[in-house]
């Protein structure tokens, strides 16, 4: 499997492009953000980055590099991530020879370079180890790589290279590659998870301090969350790293092409885990209604969008159509249909709520002096129906939900339901992106440090966007 | 929509038989009309039925129980035969129950309220 994007070895010996590499870091966010136009929601695997392949192609046909800024060049082009400094399966040896022989020629990268030893042909290069050889253009990066090692290994002066050798080493190579890959890519996975973690506590800070300030400068009675609210919040959480268990599992699953019995068993899994958060909803809506009508649960992007508690069904379907494809003419009037279905829904329960919400504000505008224990007992009562109304509008998401899952193919279930939780996932992120924005009113206002303190918010949205 | 107070002003003449049983008095009131909600002027959530049956171009009969002199035992025999939260609003489509709102809205979703309507001859087309 080479992998195309490796740079090419012609590449490598040009003066860089290192940042080349930055696009193949598979973290989602700047996945999301390099391809906006690219209407397939689904996350293609993180490129491989083939270090066993690159070797080869290193040694079949030497490549040229003599000077230090190439070698430069090559160190950070090779390790794809250099801020991530974490990979142990990178050999030490390779952070020796960069700080040695510093005028040496093309130090390489992996596991072995001993494989490039054995090709060496300069036989005048274990008398050079300690001298900075005057580098010949012409001399073959090979012979310049990993030549203090020949020193040690005096005993054997290896003219020719043994092919079998050559190739059991490129083999290990490939191994090693391949095992770094897989460690590499589980340590994202980590990372991802994380994210989304300090996502929910950035969020739960920033409410927290509100209300902390509410609490300060208002003195009013209860400013900090209900505990049917705080309850909610912490299930809540648990709910979305389930979430995004179960996306992980549906993305694998419609790679690895599983049967359509596996996949269903996948599928219904995640209704199932819809299910249950509008069951959680559910039992929040008995304890503290205006917890949940007022979006407190979500993040700032998805509460923009907030309809009567939580997402609005017919704006998810729109969303989803042009996703869907391709759908039989069928499969298409039936979604189009539960769109309209759901419109008209949504529009007699939005004016179920104006009438009841009108109702509260004649109650409590009419309380004369004398009745007013009386309006308030009234309006106590009216307000009790809020919880009937969020409750039928989680009831809709939960049934159309349910119904875009009977009009699709088990496979294009899988994929739909792939949207749901990635564009819901990127709304999420979208929301910590911008709750950790650089600020103007954080940077001192002192007028004579104007300079720096742009400096400052410039280095710090470079540094908050580098990944991008 | 049709508004019924009480159970004397139906349109049909009728021998004005008085059936004390709740449920018997339900039954013959929703299979008078193709579309029957059993409603509560004061009910916001009856207001969302109501809309929702406009909304679909269907002129439903509405009774409302908070006006009839025996709307408390309506109440509770529209409780016990559907078994949600509330008595209203409760739907019945050609005599059939369809249920409370989130049975209508279950119905709407899935299609089979539209299909009810046209059999009972409310809809058209």
């Amino acid at each position: 499997m080479a992998s195309h994007r490796v740079g090419e070895p012609a590449a490598l010996s040009d003066s860089g492009a290192p940042h080349h590499h930055h696009h193949h870091i598979p973290y989602a966010v700047p996945y999301m953000l390099h391809h906006p136009t690219n209407s397939n929601f689904i996350n293609q695997e993180g490129p491989a980055f083939d270090f066993g392949e690159l070797e080869e192609a290193i040694i079949l046909q030497g490549v040229k590099i003599n000077n230090d800024d190439k070698k430069q060049h090559l160190y950070t082009a090779i390790r794809p991530a250099a801020t991530l400094d974490m990979f142990p399966s990178w050999p030490m040896r390779f952070h020796q020879h960069t700080t040695r022989g510093s005028s040496k020629s093309g130090e390489e990268s992996t596991d072995s370079g001993s494989a490039v030893n054995t090709l060496s042909n300069t036989p005048e290069s274990p008398s050079d180890h300690r001298q900075p050889p005057p580098p010949p253009p012409q001399m073959d990066a090979a012979g310049g790589i990993d030549s203090p090692r020949m020193s040690g290994s005096q005993s054997q002066p290896p003219a020719k290279p043994a092919p079998e050798k050559t190739l059991r080493r490129l083999a290990q190579n490939r191994e090693a590659a391949r095992k770094s890959r897989l460690r590499k890519k589980a340590y994202v996975q980590q990372l991802e998870s994380s994210r989304i973690r300090l996502a929910q506590l950035e969020q739960d800070l920033q409410r927290a301090r509100s209300q902390g300030l509410f609490l300060g400068g208002g003195g009013a009675a209860s400013g900090s969350i209900s505990s049917g609210g705080a309850i909610f919040d912490m299930e809540y959480s648990r709910w979305l790293d389930d979430d995004h268990r179960h996306i992980s599992e549906l993305r694998t699953a419609l790679q690895a092409h599983l049967s359509d019995g596996d996949l269903r068993v996948i599928v219904d899994g995640y209704i199932a885990h819809y299910d249950e958060v509008f069951s959680l909803k559910g039992a929040a809506a008995k304890s503290d209604v205006f917890h949940l009508i007022t979006g407190m649960w979500t993040t700032p992007a998805e509460r923009c969008f907030l309809w009567m508690g939580g997402f609005r069904p017919s704006d998810l379907i729109k969303m989803l159509i042009p996703q869907l494809d391709p759908l039989t003419e069928q499969q298409f009037m039936g979604i189009c249909s539960l769109q309209h279905s759901s419109q008209q829904a949504e529009e007699a329960l939005s004016q179920g709520l104006d009438q009841l919400q009108q109702s509260l504000v004649d109650t409590i505008a009419n309380g004369s002096v004398n009745d007013s224990m009386h309006h308030m007992a009234i309006a106590l009562g009216k307000l009790a129906n809020l919880e009937g109304f969020v409750r039928q509008a989680d009831n809709l998401r939960q049934q159309t939900l349910h119904q875009l899952h009977r009009l699709l193919t088990i496979r294009q279930a899988a994929r739909c339901f792939l949207v749901i939780g990635e564009y819901y996932g990127r709304l999420r992120a979208l929301s910590s992106l911008w709750a950790s924005r650089p600020r103007e009113s954080m940077i001192a206002e002192d007028n004579s440090c104007q300079t720096t303190s742009d400096l400052q918010m410039v280095q710090a949205s470079q540094n908050q966007f580098s990944n991008f | 929509m049709h508004y019924q107070t009480g159970s004397g002003s139906c349109k049909v003449p009728l021998k004005r038989s008085v059936a004390t049983d709740p449920m018997e008095r339900i039954e013959r009131m929703a299979a008078a009309h193709a579309v029957v909600i059993f409603s509560d002027s004061t009910c916001c959530m009856c207001h969302t039925a109501k809309r929702l049956f406009c909304s679909l171009g269907v002129s439903p009969v509405v009774y409302e129980i908070d006006q009839d002199p025996r709307g408390e035992d309506l109440s509770k025999a529209l409780l016990r035969l559907h078994g949600g939260a509330a008595p209203v609003p409760t739907v019945f489509i050609g005599g059939k129950l369809v249920g409370a709102i989130d049975s209508v809205m279950a119905s709407h979703i899935n299609g089979s309220l539209v299909r009810l309507l046209k059999e009972a001859g409310a809809l058209w087309l």
